[in-house]
């Protein structure tokens, strides 16, 4: 299979749902291009699964490294600067389930990349983001776009990126 | 006092850390964690219809929604007065195994597993899942993923929907499964069944017939004479899904035993004044602080103490391990029971006991005739104003309180975690372990981050409920003299 998109967080803890709400505008904008689009609520041995069976793998999360909220980033997964969410406290890092999964021969994505969006508050249950965070989203929207399907003109993202609705697909 | 603070090095995760306090000779005074409280939940709950709940609260942590699910489900019986047809509780229960399988199995080969597998004093490089798997076989590795696997897709057969189930609701569950899909559980079961076996034996060759890690497994480091929580049938038997609360006392005698319902009359929550965290205890035994022994309401809730408080498990492999698991530890017996085991370390043998015992109970349910019977829901009578629901989290027993108004808004909420139950015990052990770290101000380094880890591990804490996620993060270690200034400093990244 081609390219997945993982909005990754937690959707009731304000600025911890930002991947979740930035996945379901890249899902409307995505429609039809055969990029799929899936949640996921933690990382580790999940988030890992999530992906197997994809060659490409971007994945959105809030991060809390101490930068101006609103702030996004594009790295590497494996660079060593991680989001929030990658680590499950049951069972480990997506690094580390990454090279176990490699190591069983699982199907897992040749490149995985990470758009970070900084968070102000993920320490308040609510389904908002903090204003700076939502100001953030078309940005957010745009950096997963080119990192998932990159040939695509990114004209209107905006509107898109503002819409409601966190649907679940499973 | 001088302190000595274990902080991760990042807040990839919130922002957890340890402190220790030191007294004015240098030994450990106090030791306990510090999580940031998430904020919030109850005013974020109340004045919506209360049959949202299992679809919000499964949403409060990525590691067992489904243990809300079904917490929230059945508080939702008792708020709407509709007691579920047997069957719903039986594909509850079901579903419910299979979360217990997948989630037994994880910690033990990712969390629990590298510390004995692979050695505590391992470099943490190492000591991680992919060590254990290296060590034990690619083949095993294999299998622990197929198990995942396997199990995730029950749960969405049953639930409605992968990771969160949507099938509970008042007075029973929304979704009958096909002769078919029954078919393919009972097979899952079976699968899960020869994999717990398996799991034993590997912890059998590679623990127990270690001295050192046997050894380890009764270690007093870890060890606190508490009292023991958990949830049994009326035949004295653990059961994950429903029963009644029993607490033993550690000498192993009956303190309480009461339905649910009545927690608020039994648990009460104590603030420190060096924590904010709130400490569950006993109310008949009364709070003396973060200690143990028979005069202190400290309990903990885990899977030894589900195996502490239980006669004997309901099904027959699991009713063997359960057996040679008392014996091999030497435990006597009283009263026809045995004697609670209080090593702490013991708490990971316990969760393959119970493991197996998930297994084999998700097969005799598979194999229920009833299993598959569409007759799976009471009707709602009128909204009773309050609804407690309690089932068994993997990391201790979870308790959702609701109350409503006449239209089924709700006014308030309360919920404890399992990890919150086990707050003092894991003070306990945190601060066990960092005395024998710690003596005269000097601290030993070596191997020191992880054997106060190991102290929390045990216990699975999941903080992203009560708190937030604190796994095996990188960690950082201060220590500072009486003025707070910083004398020593320790990192792992």
């Amino acid at each position: 299979m081609g390219t997945v998109v993982v909005g990754l967080g937690n959707p009731i803890l304000t600025d911890d749902g930002v991947g979740i709400k930035v996945a379901a505008a890249v899902r409307e904008l995505l429609a039809g291009t055969g990029v799929e689009v899936v949640e996921a609520y933690s990382g580790g041995l999940r988030l890992m699964e999530a992906i197997s069976g994809y060659r490409r793998a971007v994945i959105v999360d809030a991060m809390t490294g101490g930068l101006p909220p609103g702030t996004v980033l594009r790295i590497g997964a494996l660079e060593g600067r991680g989001t929030r969410n990658l680590h499950s406290s049951h069972d480990g890092d997506l690094a580390g389930a990454l090279r176990l999964g490699r190591e069983l021969g699982l199907n897992l994505p040749e490149l995985v990349e990470l758009v970070g969006v900084e968070a102000g508050d993920v320490e308040t249950f609510g389904e908002e983001l903090s204003e700076a965070v939502r100001a953030a989203l078309p940005k957010a929207v745009a950096a997963v776009m080119a990192a998932a399907a990159p040939g695509m003109d990114p004209g209107g993202l905006g509107d898109a990126a503002t819409a409601g609705g966190a649907g679940e697909r499973s | 006092m001088t302190r000595i603070s274990i902080d991760p090095i990042t807040r990839l995760e919130g922002h957890g850390k340890i402190e220790i306090f030191l007294d004015a000779a240098g030994e450990v005074a106090e030791a306990f964690f510090q999580v940031p409280e998430l904020r919030g939940f109850e005013q974020f709950c109340v004045g919506r219809m209360a049959e949202e709940m299992p679809l919000i609260t499964n949403r409060i942590c990525g590691v067992c929604p489904e243990a809300h699910h079904m917490a929230a489900s059945k508080a939702l019986d008792a708020l709407f007065a509709a007691d579920p047809p047997p069957a719903a509780k039986k594909l509850r229960e079901l579903l419910y195994c299979a979360f217990f399988v997948t989630d037994h199995t994880t910690h033990f080969y990712a969390l629990g597993g590298p510390d004995f597998i692979i050695g505590p004093d391992a470099p943490p490089a190492e000591r991680n899942m992919l060590g254990v798997i290296r060590k034990v076989g690619l083949d095993v590795g294999k299998e622990v993923i197929a198990c995942r696997a396997r199990n995730h897709q029950v749960i969405k057969t049953v639930g409605g929907r992968s990771i969160h189930p949507v099938a509970g609701i008042p007075g029973g569950w929304s979704r009958p499964i096909s002769h078919a899909e029954r078919d393919e559980i009972v097979a899952s079961a079976r699968k899960n069944v020869e994999f717990a076996r398996f799991t034993l034996k590997l912890f059998d060759d590679l623990v127990l017939k270690n001295p050192v890690y046997r050894e380890l497994l009764g270690s007093e480091t870890y060890t606190h004479r508490t009292y023991y929580m958990g949830l049994v049938d009326g035949e004295g038997r653990p059961n994950l899904y429903d029963g009644t609360v029993r607490v033993v006392s550690p000498d192993g005698s009956e303190l309480s035993r009461y339905h649910p319902d009545q927690y608020a009359e039994q648990i009460a929550e104590r603030v420190v004044p060096w924590s904010y965290l709130k400490f569950p205890y006993l109310k008949k035994v009364g709070w003396q602080g973060v200690v143990d022994g028979p005069g202190s309401g400290v309990y903990t809730a885990s899977p030894l103490s589900r195996l502490n408080v239980a006669d004997k498990m309901a099904t027959p492999l699991a009713q063997q391990e359960f057996e040679r698991f008392f014996d091999t530890l030497g435990s006597g017996r009283t009263g026809g029971r045995y004697l609670p085991v209080h090593s702490r370390l013991a708490t990971h043998w316990a969760r393959l006991v119970e493991l197996l015992y998930a297994a084999e109970r998700m097969l005799e349910l598979a194999l229920d005739p009833e299993i598959t019977s569409t007759d799976l829901r009471a009707k709602p009578g009128p909204v009773t104003g309050r609804g407690v629901g309690c089932v068994e989290a993997p990391r201790g027993i979870l308790t959702h309180h609701y109350e409503a108004d006449q239209r089924g808004v709700l006014t308030r909420v309360n919920l404890i975690v399992g990890t919150t139950n086990n707050y003092a015990p894991m003070a306990l052990s945190i601060k066990k372990a960092a005395s024998r770290i710690i003596t005269g101000g000097k601290v030993v380094e070596e191997g020191m981050l992880n054997r106060i880890e190991m102290a929390f591990r045990l216990y699975d804490p999941c903080l992203s409920c009560a708190t937030h996620a604190f796994g095996k993060m990188p960690l950082k270690v201060t220590v500072r003299d009486a003025s707070g200034a910083v004398v020593h400093e320790v990192e792992r990244g």
